[in-house]
């Protein structure tokens, strides 16, 4: 055999200027340290400490091996004796070793979703989605998935607390409190009136119709607060078409979507269905996919995802929809507001604004035209969130009215989330100053940290006579407290979900509650009763649960006439969703009035800042959740931090490096991050992340990071948080951030293939660089090659519709057991992930284009890792997979030095030892690794064994598609296919071999039996899409 | 001179040990680490020999799961009480079992197979393959205590696995995983 021909060299080894896809600024930039780093691939050796001098890393390495031989010499002993505790009376529903599912539903935000919560043995060990629930059909978030580890945070409560303060609310001593004597005290003090709620979005109509029962006969005010506001999106629908509500989006029916300043793939208030719905017409594959045109400051998810991405200020924002306006209505005259006087003055006072932003809208505006009815423009959340957010909000709601959208893309049943209500905290904290309120309770947010340090409410807090606050930890707003009601976390509650569409579902407890804690609606329930107060059902009801049922009974259940309501009920609780419950449309129109709102504004020179939430901890109210902390950031992949996002070219003037420190000025309060320098921010943009700085949220949340709300502007009764003026200055002071990028370098070979629309169409998969194959280049080809007589497993992901949301991440970390190691071990490459997503970016550090793979075990048909292993401990097996023998891995790591995707996973410490009650979240499926071991991803092979073994049961094949694994079933846009590629009914069969699917380092003949498949992008170019190179090839 | 015979001899007799040692090892005459013939004292003195022996009782009224799950499952104490709220319900044993039952706090039983965390035996399809409980487990119905009966060892289970008749995997990741 020559062996010139065996050997294909990759070409562009030496990185840029000719590899077009760069992971990181360094790379680009073909940094020496850079090199070094690639030239090492791996950043974890033992003797590696923090600088690289062999400081602590010796001494911990000797302390290593002594644990070691002490371990070695108990050996030979018996093994310890164990018990086993069977039950006293099995409840008949619990099988020792089968799980059970239970369907509830999780409101996160204004997003909810309806799950299943699997529980083994009384204990919900994970939450997957409900396929039955239209919001997510079986999909889920990664948040969602995260929430169990709250159940099992050892820094909940335990029991009710009471603070004993002083005057001002600074003088605290935290002590335990019988319930009976916090239902006696509060009740006390409801009775003497002037009390007030605060209240975060209840989707649940059930406690919503409690809430207002118990507003009523107490007399008691109720406003509205939530830690990441949608006021300026719900006040602006109130100017334009009547009523405070937000609107339902239908991406799945627009074929233009634009999004000005919104993450809606991420972090808006619906991003499983928005990305399922958006990509769902991607998924099409035809000329009439959808195409996303984004107008951003930041780099988002959403803005990643783009087809077409524009920078701009977050102050242009507004400049741009009105831009867009003027194109259409005036310039084309092509709606049938072209005539209409007050419309045209508005539009025209924008005139200069918009030309002065040097982009040509007309394009764009022929676009819209053309698919008039079948586009979506948005804007929202706190990346949209400037001082004119409500004038935003109506110009875009006018912009979407022009283009006839309200009715198509646009549901005009303008949904009313549950629980939103007109008074704001800005009418609290007024109240509170008047006197005319002393008492507060405070459910479902968290106002002391989210609130701005330059709003009046720590004064005004200080004021009351006393604040009840129902959350479960000693965080920031318990501190202000005098009782704390401590509520169930939601898997130990009951309570009803109404989605914004209309959809009603049951939230069921899965286990005893774990503590002496009382749901919130029972704390009311005991407060009417103690006062002896509240309409008869109330008093009827014995608790919660009896009054949920009760008004499932009169108000929410469907009637069904030949049924009675306990087979409903049981009907419903086993379905967890009520079919057919979304709620029917209403039209609705647009009043012009509105536009009145809608002026320039001052053009802003100097940094503008945004503070933005992030997919992973968005509010911050699940920071104290490692695995949140630990996912990397979709686009920047930093971890365990916030930080300020510079743009390159701003970096340079401020000669600024990766990871100095900055402090920023806002209204002359001051935030000190490190700096992170991120490709394509708009010149001007800097961007803070939300959710971290947490104060008293736990033992994993504490410390990390710094409380970026404190720097939004409290301006009127609103928040604002983005374009603020913001004056920066950089500090001495260098610390690493924990980005995870630089770890796993391809070397710029055709690791992610992208095509344009219109190649696509001439030629699919026209752009793969394949590479031969054949027996003359196997190994262990012909006879000696595997063969695959029974199943054979296989996947395919789908990079056209992957946003890198990081779902599936979080998943196979809940599945797998996977640990998280901390912030110092992830920046010397240790992380755990089985299940990576690496980001590429396209293009220049200026603008790129950004691409998303999700990079997990390829299970090689001819495995690099498999031969070099001195134990056999990872060896093949007859179905296609690659096992992982942990019981046989000596610990050498030879494997991974040979791994070319680099996805196996080194146990350095025992990151698996975890304190009480954490451990009960462990899938006792999996086996819990410890330390010294090598780990991967196994294709949940605990789930092919599961299900052959059921199928085997009962006497049947194994059908198509049966099950699938963890990261496929949480895919929001089922980017994931996993199944049997012997079984040609199976979808994974289907799209294996499909003209664009292909094989990452084809080139190897490592035959993955994982496929990827083209990304398409609806633009004319590609931003540096590297060119199908013919040299260097043999046929 | 003596001293040298000595050190010979000894170096010889220990070499010789070792020799035999491995011998014994690989060839399954010692076992170390497994628990074969493991018979812990239980809280209660309960008789298979009485109860599967005598009285020929099912192994699957009181294993109740080993059709189904990975574990065959310890009965839980209603499973006791359903004969003896009847049976000897004077008997010392039967009345601790009884007070467990009602109190709700069940009883420890020491735990006689063990296997370690990263063997994930299934015991549903061993059944419906046909084996007997006692082609693991020995003669249960003969015992007064329970105790183990084979090595359990990896390469006990693999025997089996390999006979062709019995078609049954031998991947890693059949067990481990």
């Amino acid at each position: 055999m020559d062996s010139t021909e065996m050997t294909n060299k990759p070409e562009n080894t030496n990185a840029a200027p000719e590899s077009k896809y760069w992971m990181s600024l360094d790379q680009w930039r073909q940094d020496p340290e850079f090199a070094k780093l690639a030239e090492r691939e791996f950043l974890s050796s033992p003797l590696q400490s923090d600088d690289g001098k062999d400081g602590w890393a010796r001494r911990e390495f000797l302390k290593l091996m002594g644990a070691s031989i002490a371990l070695t010499s108990f050996g030979c002993v018996r093994r310890p004796a164990q018990k086993i505790i069977p039950y006293a009376k099995k409840p008949a529903e619990v099988v020792h070793g089968i799980p059970n599912f239970y369907a509830s539903s999780y409101q996160d935000g204004m997003e909810g979703l309806g799950i299943l919560v699997t529980t083994r043995d009384g204990r919900p060990i994970k939450i997957e989605g409900n396929p039955d629930h239209p919001a997510n059909l079986g999909t889920m978030s990664a948040r969602a998935h995260a929430s169990i580890l709250k159940l099992y945070d050892p820094d909940r409560f335990t029991s009710a607390k009471r603070n004993l303060q002083n005057e001002t609310r600074s003088n605290r001593e935290t002590i335990n409190v019988k319930w009976e004597d916090l239902d006696k005290a509060v009740v006390e003090q409801l009775q003497k009136g002037r009390a007030a709620m605060l209240l975060g979005t209840e989707m649940s109509p059930s406690t919503t119709s409690l809430m207002d029962e118990f507003a009523q006969s107490f007399n008691i005010q109720l406003y509205q607060y939530d830690d990441l506001p949608y006021d300026s999106m719900a006040e602006a629908q109130k100017l334009a078409y009547g009523e405070r509500a937000l609107p339902v989006l239908h991406f799945d029916k627009a074929r233009l979507v634009v999004a000005i300043n919104t993450d809606f793939m991420g972090t808006w208030y619906e991003p499983v269905r928005f990305q399922r719905d958006f990509m769902s017409v991607r998924k099409k594959r035809d000329q009439d996919i959808n195409r996303l045109v984004v107008f951003e400051s930041l780099l988002t998810l959403t803005g990643s995802n783009a087809d077409q991405r524009y920078r701009i200020r977050p102050s242009q924002s507004l400049a741009i929809v009105m831009g867009l306006l003027n194109e259409i209505v005036v310039t084309r005259k092509a709606s049938r507001y072209a005539h209409d006087d007050s419309v045209l003055r508005v539009i025209s006072a924008f005139a200069k604004g918009s030309a002065d932003l040097g982009l040509n809208l007309g394009e764009l505006a022929e676009e819209l035209i053309h698919n008039k009815g079948r586009s979506l423009v948005v804007t929202g959340g706190p990346l949209s969130d400037t001082e004119e957010a409500v004038a935003l909000q109506v110009a875009t709601s006018f912009l979407n009215a022009v283009l006839e959208n309200d009715g198509h893309t646009i549901d005009p049943a303008s949904s009313r989330i549950p629980g939103q209500r007109g008074q704001g905290i800005g009418e609290l904290l007024a109240a509170i100053k008047a006197g005319q309120i002393k008492t507060l309770i405070v459910h479902r947010c968290n106002p002391v940290y989210t609130m701005p340090a330059g709003s009046p409410l720590r004064e005004a807090l200080a004021g009351l006579e006393m604040i009840i606050y129902t959350g479960d930890r000693n965080d920031e707003t318990a501190r202000y407290a005098d009782y704390i009601a401590t509520d169930h976390h939601a898997l130990e509650n009951w309570s009803d979900m109404r989605t914004p569409t209309g959809v009603l579902s049951i939230q069921q407890p899965t286990i005893q509650p774990l503590y002496r804690t009382r749901a919130f609606q029972d704390s009311l329930i005991s407060w009417m009763k103690t006062a002896d107060r509240g309409p008869a059902r109330v008093k009827g009801a014995e608790n919660w649960y009896e009054y949920l049922r009760q008004n499932w009974r009169d108000q929410l259940a469907p009637k069904v006439a030949d049924r009675s309501f306990d087979d409903l009920w049981n009907e419903i609780l086993e379905k967890g969703v009520v079919a057919g419950s979304a709620t029917p449309a209403a039209s609705r129109t647009f009043s012009v009035a509105a536009l009145a709102t809608v002026k320039p504004t001052a053009r802003k020179t100097g940094f503008e800042l945004t503070l933005y939430p992030t997919v992973a901890l968005r509010d911050g109210s699940l920071a104290n959740v490692s695995w949140l902390q630990e996912l990397p950031d979709p686009v920047t992949k930093a971890t365990w931090d916030n930080y300020v996002m510079v743009s390159p070219r701003d970096a340079a003037q401020l000669k600024l490096k990766e990871g100095q420190h900055v402090t920023l000025t806002v209204d002359g309060r001051t935030l000190t991050v490190p700096a992170h320098i991120q490709p394509g921010l708009a010149d001007g943009a800097i961007g803070v992340a939300l959710g971290y700085g947490r104060v008293g949220a736990g033992q994993v949340a504490d410390g990390v990071g710094q409380n970026a709300y404190t720097l939004a502007r409290w301006a009127d009764g609103r928040r604002v948080f983005a374009g603020l003026e913001t004056s920066v200055k950089v500090e001495s002071k260098v610390t690493p951030l924990a980005i995870t990028q630089g770890h796993h370098t391809m070397e710029g070979r055709q690791i992610v293939v992208e095509e344009t629309l219109a190649d696509f169409l001439a030629k699919p998969g026209g752009g793969i660089h394949r590479h031969p194959s054949g027996p003359k280049y196997e190994m262990w080809g012909g006879e000696k090659g595997h063969k695959y007589v029974g199943n054979k497993w296989g996947m395919v992901v789908d990079l056209n519709t992957c946003t890198g949301c990081s779902a599936c991440v979080i998943a196979c970390q809940s599945e797998n057991n996977i640990p998280t190691v901390g912030k110092r071990y992830v920046i010397e490459g240790r992380e755990m992930h089985w299940l990576r997503i690496d980001r590429y970016y396209t293009g220049t550090p200026e603008d790129p284009d950004t691409v998303h793979q999700p990079m997990l075990c390829q299970h090689c048909e001819n495995a690099p890792c498999e031969v070099v292993c001195p134990v056999a401990a990872t060896v093949h097996s007859d179905e296609g997979t690659n096992d992982m023998i942990y019981n046989r891995c000596v610990g050498t790591r030879y494997c991974s030095n040979n791994c070319p995707y680099k996805v196996r996973r080194f146990n350095w410490f025992d990151f698996t030892q975890y304190e009480s009650p954490r451990h009960l979240a462990l899938n006792p499926e999996v086996t819990v690794r410890n330390r010294g071991v090598m780990e991967k991803c196994t294709f949940c092979i605990h789930r092919i064994r599961y299900h052959k073994s059921q199928a085997k049961l009962e006497d049947r094949p194994l059908k198509a598609d049966e099950f699938t694994t963890a990261c496929a079933q949480a895919c929001p846009t089922n980017a994931i296919i996993f199944g049997d590629l012997n079984n040609q009914e199976s979808a994974v069969a289907q799209e294996f071999n499909k003209p664009y699917s292909y094989s990452v380092l084809s080139e190897l003949n490592t035959k993955p039996v994982l496929h990827y498949q083209v990304s398409i992008r609806n633009a004319e170019h590609l931003k540096g899409a590297p060119k199908h190179r013919e040299e260097g090839h043999h046929s | 001179m003596t001293k040298k015979i000595m050190g010979a001899v000894v170096t010889l007799g220990l070499l010789g040990g070792l020799a035999a040692f491995i011998w014994a090892l690989t060839n399954n005459k010692v076992v170390i680490g497994y628990n074969k013939g493991y018979m812990p004292d239980q809280p209660i003195p309960f008789s298979h020999k009485l109860h599967a022996g005598n009285y020929k009782i099912d192994c699957k009224y009181c294993h109740t799961s080993v059709e189904v799950s990975r574990h065959a499952s310890i009965p839980s104490l209603n499973i006791c009480m359903n004969c003896h709220l009847v049976v000897k319900p004077d008997s010392p044993w039967i009345q601790k079992i009884a007070e467990a039952y009602n109190s709700g706090h069940s009883v420890a039983w020491q735990k006689v197979h063990l296997l370690p965390d990263h063997v994930k035996f299934n015991h549903a399809p061993h059944i419906k393959a046909g084996k007997d409980c006692t082609v693991c487990h020995g003669p249960v119905q003969e015992m007064e205590k329970i105790y183990q009966h084979e090595s359990m060892a990896m390469g006990w289970c693999v025997n089996c696995h390999r006979q062709p008749e019995n078609n049954a995997p031998t991947n890693c990741s059949t067990c481990h995983f």
